[in-house]
């Protein structure tokens, strides 16, 4: 990852043309080949930028450009078409290089792990005199997060997700149907639980009979909101 | 089938058949409205599982039978037609509908896979219309709308000693109305978990009936509840699971209160609180020169406001969530409001204020309508 700091100008050419006046920015080249310009917000997004794969060449300027103040030209070209970003540096401010390494990834599902942890032991939460009888239950085509029986002992299966739509019903509709063949577990009823439940989520499940649970993960995890409450 | 109907009755029954119908159903044939010609009238019902609507209005009626017809489209059409009566007859599986020059055909759905109507025969007691109306009204705001606690997003209901009371709450606020309960008809002591927002429309539609016939029963494991008047019933599914015991947080008696004009503390709470950030609350002193309002923690604006109040007891600061405190004083209809101040031992917990009506300044109302508040912790 080198970062440059640099006074420039900067210019699109190809399918579509843009151009940006002479300013201080960002200029990211990544080690993939991708660089990105960025000024000091827009949040993630770049000013401008050329997707890999694609080749950087730094050249001196012409007569002309050196009159008018550029002191090297960066042209990033694309490799599939003749799409090309110039960034002409009149002056660098910055200049440094840093070795990342490879990147292990977003963990999207932190939460839903935890989520899973905070009502395997907060389990009465699905109703009372429901149990615990084991998270992560294997069936053939994957894990169901939680195995729990309710009060009358009856099998009952928990699929947990931050923001439950319409794919989660789906997931558990299919662990249902599998499970219901285990003669040892049938009948065995689905409960869909999540923070946040899409209302058109909420209909397919409650049309297939699966019960919809809403959880304040805030509550589970016993942090207080500030805002006083009655009872 | 081949009835004619008044225009204006019929779309009165048909509006109100459709009013609790889903918005999108995942079995089309609960979207229609089921109309019965009998020789005796035709009824109109709707249906989902949860709730039904069920009404019978006259009709000359020719030809008796059923039909199963789209209920939002039914009903804008028969809110528009011209001011004739109605004709409807079945023909080759569609219906056709003539008002005056005006001529309609709609499909019919089929009847053999619409649900059994729940029927209603015990009744439990009645209540006074308008009564209930209002106590729906001023109960049901502190109703919670979290799915989070499904058990609080209804209003509990009830029965003893000939009086009804129906509570709600969000765990910031209780809101609790008593009115009469005549139970000649049976029961005289039970309780009913009523969806807040169902309990709202039937107040609404029931509302300006003289009388409302009330009945609890238990069908097959699941418990419903059926409301009465002119001809036109409600029923819904009860919501399972046990009210928390909210009425217990009510003081028994409490000698610090304040006593406003509610229009006044209405019309200040809500000028005050323009400049508040969302969430935030305004902070009330009470002295015994009056209340002060005072809004704070927005950087781009402050607001105060006094205005006149009758303390008794010491000095006093809340602070208070201003939609919360109207939904409270929206609710009290009375000129007079009286505010009391519990006491707490709880440093990090506020003591709740109380909010009732007040006839004068110095006569307390006599309507029983009761709204807890939990302050909120004081800034500063």
């Amino acid at each position: 990852m080198r970062l440059v700091i640099a006074r420039c100008s900067v210019d699109y050419a190809g399918r579509l043309s843009a151009h940006l006046p002479l300013a201080t920015r960002l200029i990211m080249v990544k080690a993939d080949g991708s660089v990105l310009v960025h000024s000091d917000g827009g949040s993630y997004k770049p000013l401008n930028w050329m997707s890999p794969p694609c080749s950087l060449s730094i050249a001196e300027p012409d007569a002309e450009q050196a009159e008018a103040g550029v002191s090297s030209v960066w042209t990033v070209a694309a490799k599939k078409s003749d799409d090309r970003l110039i960034v002409k540096v009149h002056e660098v401010l910055h200049d440094s290089e840093h070795e990342l390494g490879v990147d292990p990834g977003l963990v999207k599902d932190g939460v839903e792990a935890h989520l899973q942890k905070l009502l395997a032991e907060q389990i009465e939460l699905l109703g009372e005199g429901h149990t615990l009888v084991r998270r992560e239950y294997m069936t053939a085509i994957g894990p169901v997060d939680i195995l729990a029986r309710d009060a009358k002992g009856a099998a009952v299966a928990v699929e947990l997700k931050r923001r439950g739509d319409i794919d989660g019903v789906e997931q558990l509709t299919r662990y249902l149907e599998l499970m219901n063949r285990d003669p040892h577990l049938a009948p065995v009823r689905g409960v869909f639980a999540a923070q946040e439940i899409k209302p058109q989520a909420r209909r397919l499940a409650e049309d297939r009979g699966i019960r919809c649970v809403v959880l304040d993960y805030e509550a589970m995890k016993g942090v207080d909101s500030g805002v006083p409450t009655l009872f | 089938m081949r009835f004619q109907a008044n225009r204006d009755v019929l779309s009165d029954a048909v509006s109100f058949a459709v009013k609790l119908l889903p918005q999108r159903t995942t079995l089309p044939i609960l979207s229609g409205v089921l109309i019965r010609s009998t020789d005796s009238g035709i009824s109109l019902a709707s249906f989902d599982y949860e709730v039904s609507a069920q009404t019978e209005i006259a009709a000359e009626v020719q030809e008796p039978g059923v039909i199963l017809v789209s209920g939002r489209l039914l009903a804008d059409i028969v809110s528009k037609l011209p001011n004739a009566p109605v004709q409807f007859a079945t023909d080759e599986g569609k219906i056709s509908v003539d008002c005056g020059s005006a001529h309609f055909t709609l499909l019919s759905m089929p009847v053999e896979e619409y649900p059994t109507l729940p029927s209603v025969d015990q009744p439990a007691g009645l209540v006074p219309g308008d009564a209930f109306a209002e106590a729906v009204a001023q109960v049901g705001v502190a109703a919670s709308r979290d799915d989070v606690t499904p058990v609080i997003t209804g209003v509990q209901l009830e029965i003893a000693d000939n009086v009804l009371s129906l509570v709600a709450t969000d765990r910031y606020r209780v809101a609790v109305r008593e009115i009469d309960w005549d139970g000649s008809a049976g029961v005289t002591e039970a309780t009913a978990l009523v969806p807040a927002r169902t309990l709202q429309e039937i107040g609404r539609t029931l509302g300006h009936a003289s009388t409302i016939q009330v009945a609890i029963q238990n069908n097959d494991d699941r418990e419903l509840i059926a409301f009465t008047a002119d001809q036109k019933t409600v029923t819904s599914l009860l919501i399972k699971g046990n009210f928390p015991p909210v009425k217990r947080l009510f003081p028994e008696s409490v000698d610090h209160y304040a006593v406003l004009n509610t229009g006044d503390l209405i019309e200040a709470t809500r000028r005050v609180q323009i400049v508040l950030e969302r969430e935030a609350a305004l902070r009330f002193s009470f002295s015994s020169e009056g209340l002060t309002l005072e809004a704070i923690g927005s950087e781009q604006a402050q607001a105060s406001e006094s205005i006149d109040a009758l303390l008794t007891g010491q000095d006093t600061v809340v602070s208070l969530k201003p939609q919360f405190l109207l939904d409270g004083l929206s609710s009290v209809h009375s000129e007079f409001v009286r505010i009391s101040f519990t006491k707490t031992d709880n440093p990090n917990k506020p003591g709740p204020v109380l909010i009732t009506s007040q006839t004068s300044r110095e006569q307390a109302g006599s309507d029983n309508y009761k709204y807890l508040l939990q302050p909120n912790l004081l800034l500063r």
